[in-house]
């Protein structure tokens, strides 16, 4: 009896450990050999926003079925918090058997999972040209002189207008080409006083306005290397949070708490002004009775800030490649189709409005084409001129991290504390906590 | 004789043994050998998956770490102000739900425990937007002409703690009650009747019988309660998200940040979540002290 418990008891130990190992040599395997299954394995792909990225996903699968009948390609929709939690367990885990092919990244996190994760991602090599893609979109997407990513979305911000109210108070579309923040605000002053509308929204738990502002004069939160700190004495930081407690006392902010209220707050005519990415248009859009009554301009500089041009970023991501099973197909797939195809990312603009980084595609019809929304604006051409024009820089490991303490600092200079003080306070917390 | 007996007596044990084997194993599998990992992975630094052992390191870090600071304040704030209310609050319903004179008392036990049968993400999103600065909560202020203008119940440092300790409230008090209601239905009614007849009031009688006898449960749910309150992280998650600036993060939340928000650092996010482990040890400790409950 009690051997049988014993033998029972191994046996089944035996089994856990078996299985367990057996999973680390398969995966071992596949990271080595298997090169010619390319073409009838099923490629997964992990994106996160139905309108914009899976929709662009599902266009570019299209386009490749198209060619290549036999090809299995599966687009799943995940949260983009999600994925990034379920790459963080699943690559640390050491395995990525569980994990999609391909996998959209924002660029702001990139480079926290080539270098966290080295080896996890399949390098591109030629499947892409790295020259024809905007050239602030290759920092993020590149580790250690190699390219991993396949740049998307460009990310390129405007600031998104009222043309009605801004009329009720006074001004045409041609008094906010080429403005400063100080500009911005008295004109925000003037809608305000006419009209009794905000000039725009904003979630004091979301800096991205300070991030398009230093993005805007080539300038970040770390240093070149991407590992320092580079928060005291960062003369443009400091303007950007001058303006920032400038607008914000102005009283022309609609305070918002989150995606939804963001969306509302314009979607119901209450905001006069988005300064925000390109992606936003879609849900602008989405207003149809608003037609007409808005345009697009340049995004304001910093007024002090000698490198500030009228170009920046938000939150533009790219899609990569997992080193497990069936990395060649989705490599081939990549390349074939988002890394060439002029003729799709004619369709990615006219049917889903996704500008893409691929420089070749602006040379497009679709690029040039007016869109009545915005009055007869041909905005696909303006986004795409000033995406040529965003400062590189680099994001580095620690952009949240980074702006959980700048938002805590950002309270206290609301709230009185100088600002000085405040970035030199985050900045020693910031050095103690990257390490 | 007596050796037969010995061995079959050796043989039952063994047999109990045998039952409870695969119980143990999978304890021992599901739950101890991740606590000891998570020990050892607290002594390792590094980003993702370059992990190495880096001795204290990470326990130092959590001393000077003012963002953990932060969190920790909060989470007692929450502690501190939520246990008391809600127990208290879930020991008058149930006093109230247990008099033999009350109509309908099962829809009244039913309306109370049922928040706790709603999904923890489900009930989050649905207070998120009630109090949104314009949800319903906003909207039916102003139209009282309570408020004039709307609270920022969620963007203002204050008030998203409030709206945290309302909405923890709401989740749970019908949960405490529950216990509270199966021990009031224990207590001899002679007890109260012999109460009555020499003149108790009716606080009085609460105060000298009810609340006394309910000792262990009051022990009981505020151990409890502590220990989810130390562990509070969806409806920050799902509400504030831990801000404005921190002013509602959890260390939980904290937790949850370390390991996904920023760039992975599993190995002080363990630490951090030893650090919940000696909190609510010591919590505990104390309580059962306080409470004079030896047994």
């Amino acid at each position: 009896m009690k051997k049988k418990a014993t033998a029972l008891l191994l046996a089944g130990f035996l089994m856990l450990t078996a299985c367990s190992s057996n999973a680390n040599t398969n995966n071992q395997a596949d990271t080595g050999s298997e090169g010619n299954a390319a073409g009838s394995q099923k490629i997964t792909v992990w994106a996160w926003d139905k309108n914009f990225n899976i929709a662009a996903m599902n266009l570019a699968k299209d386009a490749y079925v198209a060619d290549h009948p036999d090809a299995q390609i599966e687009v799943v929709e995940y949260a983009q918090d999600d994925i990034i939690q379920k790459m963080n367990t699943g690559l640390n885990s050491g395995t990525a058997s569980g994990l999609p092919n391909i996998v959209l990244i924002e660029d702001y996190r990139a480079q926290s999972f080539l270098q966290t994760y080295p080896d996890s991602f399949q390098e591109l090599g030629d499947a892409i040209n790295a020259s024809d893609f905007a050239d602030y979109k290759l920092g993020p997407t590149s580790f250690d002189g190699k390219q991993y990513g396949v740049p998307f979305d460009s990310g390129v911000v405007g600031l998104y207008v009222r043309t009605d109210y801004l009329q009720e108070a006074g001004y045409t579309v041609d008094d906010l080409q080429d403005i400063d923040w100080q500009q911005y605000i008295e004109i925000g002053k003037a809608v305000k006083a006419k009209t009794g509308k905000d000039m725009l929204t904003q979630d004091p738990n979301d800096l991205g306005l300070i991030r398009m502002m230093i993005q805007s004069a080539g300038s970040w939160y770390l240093k070149e290397d991407g590992t320092t700190p580079d928060l005291k004495d960062n003369a443009v930081l400091k303007e950007a949070f001058e303006s920032y407690k400038e607008l914000m006392n102005a009283n022309i902010v609609k305070i918002n708490s989150d995606w939804s209220s963001f969306l509302a707050g314009f979607n119901s005519g209450d905001v006069a002004s988005i300064p925000t990415g390109n992606w936003i248009t879609p849900s602008v859009k989405s207003a149809a009775d608003q037609s007409g009554k808005w345009a697009v301009v340049p995004f304001p500089k910093l007024k002090n800030a000698a490198n500030s041009v009228h170009a920046s970023n938000l939150g533009g991501s790219s899609w990569y490649v997992l080193n497990n099973e069936g990395k060649e197909a989705a490599v081939e797939f990549l390349g074939a189709t988002l890394g060439s195809d002029v003729d799709l990312y004619q369709k990615l603009v006219t049917d889903v409005g996704v500008i893409g980084t691929y420089k070749p595609a602006a040379e497009g019809e679709a690029y040039g084409a007016a869109d009545e929304f915005f009055g007869g604006q041909k905005v696909i051409a303006d986004f795409a001129k000033w995406t040529a024009e965003i400062p590189n820089v680099n994001y580095g490991l620690h952009t949240y991290a980074i702006e959980d303490i700048l938002k805590v600092e950002m309270q206290n200079y609301l709230n009185g504390t100088a600002v000085d003080k405040a970035l030199s306070d985050a900045q020693s917390q910031a050095e103690s906590q990257i390490q | 004789m007596r050796a037969v007996n010995h061995t079959m007596r050796n043989r039952a044990k063994l047999t109990g043994w045998l039952f409870i084997a695969a119980a143990v194993l999978m304890i021992c599998l599901f739950y101890f050998y991740p606590m000891i990992q998570a020990l050892l992975l607290s002594f390792k630094t590094g980003a993702g998956a370059n992990l190495q052992f880096d001795g204290l390191s990470n326990y130092k870090r959590l001393f000077s770490d003012k963002t953990f600071f932060t969190a920790v304040k909060n989470t007692f704030l929450f502690l501190i102000v939520q246990v008391p209310v809600m127990i208290v609050l879930a020991m008058i319903i149930s006093v109230l739900l247990n008099d033999s004179k009350l109509r309908f008392k099962g829809f009244f036990r039913t309306a109370i425990f049922l928040p706790c049968v709603t999904s923890l993400v489900a009930y989050s999103v649905v207070f998120k937007y009630l109090f949104g600065n314009d949800g319903l909560v906003n909207l039916a202020l102003m139209n009282m002409h309570i408020l004039s203008e709307p609270i920022q119940w969620i963007s203002h440092p204050v008030w998203a703690k409030v709206t945290i300790i309302i909405a923890i409230t709401w989740r749970w008090t019908g949960y405490n009650m529950i216990f509270f209601l199966s021990s009031l239905q224990n207590i001899d009614n002679s007890i109260y009747e012999a109460a009555k007849i020499d003149g108790a009031s009716g606080p009085r009688q609460f105060f000298s019988i009810t609340v006394p006898l309910l000792k262990p449960i009051i022990l009981f749910t505020s151990i409890t309660s502590t220990i989810g309150t130390l562990q509070l992280f969806d409806e920050i998650m799902n509400i504030t998200k831990g801000g404005p600036g921190n002013a509602t993060l959890s260390i939980s939340q904290y937790i949850y940040n370390l390991s996904f928000k920023y760039t992975p650092d599993f190995g002080y996010a363990a630490t951090v979540s030893y650090s919940i482990v000696v909190m609510i040890i010591i919590l505990s400790f104390l309580q059962i002290k306080l409470a004079g409950d030896d047994k």
